[in-house]
């Protein structure tokens, strides 16, 4: 939209946006000037969010019990293998819908499809139950495994996959080439915005999932970032200024790939429009 | 498993291969030249989301008929009796209506407000790049990070809320243990943490759309309120159906902050539907119970999708 | 990891953290499951790799609820028994005290991994020995680290008990108490000879005492916060309850069997004493501590668990048992006891270093008492330290009167049936409601629980 000669609207625009952007950030600011208090100064009353000196002791604090690391460690396992099988499952099983000849690829299509409309989260009670059957609680496998079905990638994948051309994959065909390999060598190198796009969301999907971890992991040493810091307590009771440090903590990956990799994310929410969480 | 035809359609074994019968030929076409039918691709997906979708999805219809417990003992069939208790339990009639509350008064505005935000991002002021990350970097947060944050912030001695309130000369207010304003204080921190998303939905769709209409309303003289009404907002319908649409959905399934906040309470105000079901089944052991609630759930769910496709539909 | 002591460097003899052990094992069953067969390789190699996990030489892992004076307390327990000669590597973990807590502690039992000990309110035992998500003590292997039946009171070694066999090992007992500040206290002429309150022994002494106390103060006499607390009117109506001698049983399959009458004797007294002018009606629990820690009140009702705050505040501070009013003497009280988790596949030799771990712990209770708890171990009780421990060995009799809720699978410490009996108290306290139509809601709410399908019979 362009805004036009007028300086009203202009100056208008600039004022809300700049509020705006103050009430979104504020919090974090906040969090950001707790984190590097004193538990002290951090008690003390008081509109300022500095209230005495900078200090980086609750971030030693935190690194040095390491808790923070493992659940670090844990979730980027967790998050990156949820993202590689989901990403590979996905794309193979979109390509085979979207190109496919079986029998009953229709009905199979349809399932899956419906399966959309499930929430995970309706499932957790069942899941729950199937991996006591399997003896699977409290293991990485039972983190991981019932995150990796996605329907909903399979069908943007999908999608994708019928709109490009056919031409090319089908003289690829004519040279006698497989069906692997028309996949690998033509049609994977086309789909790389597509499968990267479905990768971040994956990912941040992943690496923020709270209440399946959260069910099916009682060992802190299994425990995900989000779920280690929300579970797991300390000694001392509320400490402030830690719980703001592990939180920032918790967060410097994803805003670390945010602001790399901005222009990809913006437009990966543009092009698969129902990602998200 | 690869390239022969399923074994059902059964070709004796003498038949000469270059006069396959006719049924087979017009299946696959491919086939005939030994090709793959595209079944391997969806196999991995087909196993997984078997074990890992439609099992649990069948098994929890199961447990819903049973007595089914997180204790280690043995299961008994007992018939409708979990879905006559729940219909009969006002903790779940009260949970339900909680959930819907926050549906309510989460998904207004964030849409809303994410509108605004890519409508004021758009207008071609400096600093994208700024305001963009500040609008979409708690999305990126998880959820416990957020919790934290707000936690502290509705502290209610030192927290910024009721110094705010203070410095102000007003009466600190009970931002999580008051129930009047548990909801409302959930609801605008969920605002705050997940907006952007819907932001960013809006500011794509703002930015593919062909800037003709709006240069010609801008020709003829028509200021930039009268080109956001008439010519913008019509135009962003269709963005507005999906981020409404996907807002509803996700704001049913509210567990993660609420439980992580409050557990529900005070006095269970706060409590969402999903929480019920985690009350129940986890920390009541009564899973069958649980399940049945949780399909009741999803009848609501289902009910809820296909009202706003219909809604939208007429609409357009 | 949350290898709780404290320990100033590394320690060097600690063995590898099992996070390498469970990520490789996950890694493997992930391949596997990525390989297609995830059903099956997942079935077959967690049995195989259950067993691996718990004989390796990693740390007893414990769970406990403790944070604020008690983790800390905690803390220096674990850390004393861990650098002992042949001590323990120990890798303690915290959880909210509460429900949750409760809810991971079962489901950690199901899945078959859990911790090797935790920590249990001993009133929530029926919740869980039944269910199977406990395995038993074995008492000879406890003798063995010198710990028998003889060392706990009867009425709380009652309570550890589900058919035949122990599932709990008792750390405390921590009644719900009265402090009292022993100047008010001995300007109105409450204490005895040797200094310490003496006895009421009717609902007038009591009543009279609050009015005297009040007078002392010039604020007012008997403190109690309860509003929107979970817990506190019920500790308090249990505690009043079990004096008139009247049971609170709660049959299987209901209905509750509740003396209506003694129990409206109980809620009237209660609406008597605090009346909202001698005694307020309207405190919440930090409302009620802040306004003893103020001065503004000579006597407050409140778990013993609170005298490592109430002393910071200088008062002289005193402390007795729940006074006797009615009939016969009782004190609610619950009990932080040690429990086995269950294990689906549990290490011989790692389940005998539990079993020491326990027995260790229970002679380090010293150290627990000064938090204000009453050892259940009697060896400590009776050491001449603890006599010394002023005003902890006031009130250290009233482990052996010690009523704990009635047993069970719902019932017991931050429970939904606490929370459920103490909103009709509170309404009552308040005046919302009359002590008829309390104690009604109250056998009402008691039935309701009752039908439920009970999930760990």
């Amino acid at each position: 939209m362009l805004l036009g000669p007028g300086r009203l609207p202009r100056v208008l625009a600039g004022t809300a946006l700049v509020v705006l952007t103050a009430v979104w950030l504020l919090p974090l600011v906040w969090a950001v000037a707790t984190s590097l208090q004193s538990e002290q100064d951090v008690s003390k009353p008081g509109l300022s969010p500095l209230k005495g000196a900078l200090t980086l002791e609750s971030y030693r604090q935190i690194l040095e019990r390491g808790n923070v690391l493992t659940w670090a460690f844990n979730s980027f396992l967790v998050a990156g293998l949820v993202t590689l099988i989901t990403v590979v499952v996905s794309t193979l099983a979109a390509y085979g819908f979207a190109r496919g000849t079986f029998r009953g690829r229709r009905v199979l299509l349809a399932v899956t499809v419906a399966a959309i409309m499930v929430p995970p989260q309706l499932l957790v009670v069942p899941l729950f139950e199937q991996m006591l059957l399997f003896n699977l609680v409290d293991t990485y496998a039972a983190v991981i495994l019932p995150q990796v079905v996605a329907p909903m990638m399979v069908f943007i994948l999908k999608r994708f996959f019928e709109g490009l051309p056919k031409d090319l994959e089908d003289a690829a065909r004519i040279d006698g080439a497989s069906e692997g390999r028309v996949f690998l060598s033509i049609v994977l190198p086309l789909s790389r915005p597509i499968v990267a796009a479905v990768s971040i969301f994956v990912f941040i999907g992943a690496w923020n999932n709270f209440m399946w971890p959260f069910i099916v992991t009682n060992d802190p040493g299994l425990m995900t970032l989000p779920v280690g810091l929300a579970t797991v307590k300390d000694s001392f009771g509320i400490l402030y200024a830690q719980s703001m440090a592990s939180a920032l903590l918790a967060s410097l990956p994803l805003i670390v790939m945010f602001l790399l990799f901005q222009r990809r994310i913006i437009k990966s929410v543009a092009t698969t429009g129902l990602g998200g969480t | 498993m690869t390239t022969t035809a399923p074994s059902g359609t059964a070709v004796p074994p003498g038949a000469p291969p270059s006069a396959p019968p006719a049924r087979r030929f017009s299946f696959r076409e491919k086939n005939a030249a030994g090709r793959s039918d595209g079944l391997i691709f969806v196999l991995p997906f087909l196993l997984l989301f078997a074990v890992f979708l439609v099992w649990p999805v069948a098994h929890g219809v199961w447990m819903s008929f049973t007595d089914s417990s997180l204790a280690l003992r043995d299961t008994a069939f007992v018939g409708f009796a979990n879905y006559a208790e729940a219909f009969g339990d006002p903790d779940v009639w009260s949970s339900l209506g909680n959930t819907l509350v926050f549906t309510l008064i989460s998904c207004v505005p964030l849409v809303l407000v994410a509108l605004a935000m890519a409508l004021l991002v758009h207008s071609g002021l400096a600093g994208q790049w700024a305001w963009r990350l500040a609008f979409f970097a708690p999305y990126l947060l998880p959820v416990t990070v957020v919790t934290l944050i707000w936690t502290w912030l509705y502290q209610p001695d030192i927290g910024f809320g009721n110094q705010l309130l203070g410095a102000l000369g007003m009466e600190p207010v009970g931002w999580l243990s008051d129930e009047s304003v548990a909801m409302w204080s959930i609801a605008a921190l969920t605002v705050w943490w997940t907006v952007g998303f819907n932001f960013l939905l809006y500011l794509a769709a703002l930015q593919a759309l062909p800037e003709t209409l709006d240069e010609a309303a801008a020709l003829d003289g028509a200021g930039a309120w009268r080109r956001l009404w008439s010519v913008t907002l019509p135009q962003l319908r269709r963005t507005t159906v999906l981020v409404a649409m996907l807002q509803v959905l996700a704001s049913l399934k509210v567990f993660d902050q609420i439980y992580i906040l409050t557990k529900g309470g005070p006095n269970g105000t706060t409590r969402p539907i999903l929480e019920y079901v985690y009350d129940v089944g986890f920390t009541g052991y009564r899973l069958g119970y649980a399940s049945a609630i949780s399909y009741i759930f999803f009848a609501l769910v289902i009910v809820v999708s296909v009202a706003q496709l219909r809604f939208f539909r007429q609409e357009d | 990891m949350s290898s709780s002591p404290p320990a100033p460097g590394p320690r060097p003899a600690l063995p590898p953290p099992p996070t390498a052990g469970v990520s490789r094992r996950g890694l493997l069953r992930y391949g596997m499951a990525g390989a297609g067969t995830a059903l099956l390789a997942s079935g077959a190699l967690a049995g195989c790799a259950s067993p691996a996990a718990s004989s390796d030489a990693s740390a007893l892992k414990v769970w406990d609820l403790f944070q604020g004076g008690d983790g800390i307390l905690m803390n220096d327990m674990i850390k004393a028994v861990s650098t002992a000669r042949d001590g323990f590597a120990v890798d303690r973990t915290i959880l909210d005290w509460g429900p949750s807590y409760y809810t991971k502690l079962a489901m950690s039992a199901a899945g078959g991994r859990a911790s090797d000990v935790a920590v249990l309110h001993l009133s929530r035992l029926a919740g869980y020995a039944p269910g199977g998500l406990l395995d038993a003590f074995d008492l000879d292997l406890l003798a063995e680290f010198g710990c028998a039946e003889a060392d706990f009171t009867p009425a709380v070694w009652k309570r550890t008990q589900y058919e035949g066999a122990v599932y709990a090992i008792p750390l405390d007992v921590h009644p719900f108490i009265v402090f009292y500040d022993q100047d008010a206290a001995d300007k109105a002429g409450l204490l005895d000879s040797a200094g310490e309150l003496a006895p009421m022994g009717s609902p007038e002494a009591l009543l009279d005492a609050g009015k005297a106390l009040a007078k002392a103060t010039g604020g007012s006499g008997i403190l109690f916060g309860h509003v929107t607390d979970t817990a506190q009117c019920w500790r308090q109506f249990a505690a009043f309850y079990a004096q008139t001698g009247a049971e609170f049983t709660l049959p299987e399959g209901g209905p509750a069997e509740i003396d209506v009458d003694a129990a409206v004797r109980v809620v009237t007294f209660m609406q008597r004493l605090f009346d909202g002018r001698t005694n307020p009606n309207n405190l919440d629990y930090y409302g009620a501590m802040a306004a003893f820690l103020d001065g503004r009140g000579g006597m407050v009702m409140l778990g013993e668990w609170e005298l490592p705050a109430l002393r910071e505040s200088g008062i002289r501070l005193g402390a007795a048992p729940f006074p006797q009013v009615f009939e016969r003497p009782a004190v609610y009280t619950d009990s932080h006891s040690f429990v086995l988790p269950h294990q689906a596949d549990p290490d011989p030799a790692r389940r005998r270093e539990a079993h020491r771990y326990v027995a260790r712990m229970l002679k380090q209770s010293l150290t627990w008492a000064s938090a204000g708890h009453i050892p259940a171990y009697q060896p400590v009780l009776a050491r001449p330290e603890y006599a010394k421990l002023r005003p902890q060995s006031s009130y250290a009799d009233a482990g052996k009167v010690a009523v704990l809720d009635p047993p069970n699978w719902f019932t017991g410490a931050a429970s939904n049936f606490q929370n459920r009996m103490c909103q009709p108290l509170q309404a009552a306290l308040l005046g919302n409601t009359s002590a008829e139509k309390a104690v009604r809601q109250m056998v009402r709410e008691a039935d309701t629980l009752l039908r439920q399908p009970n999930p760990v019979a």
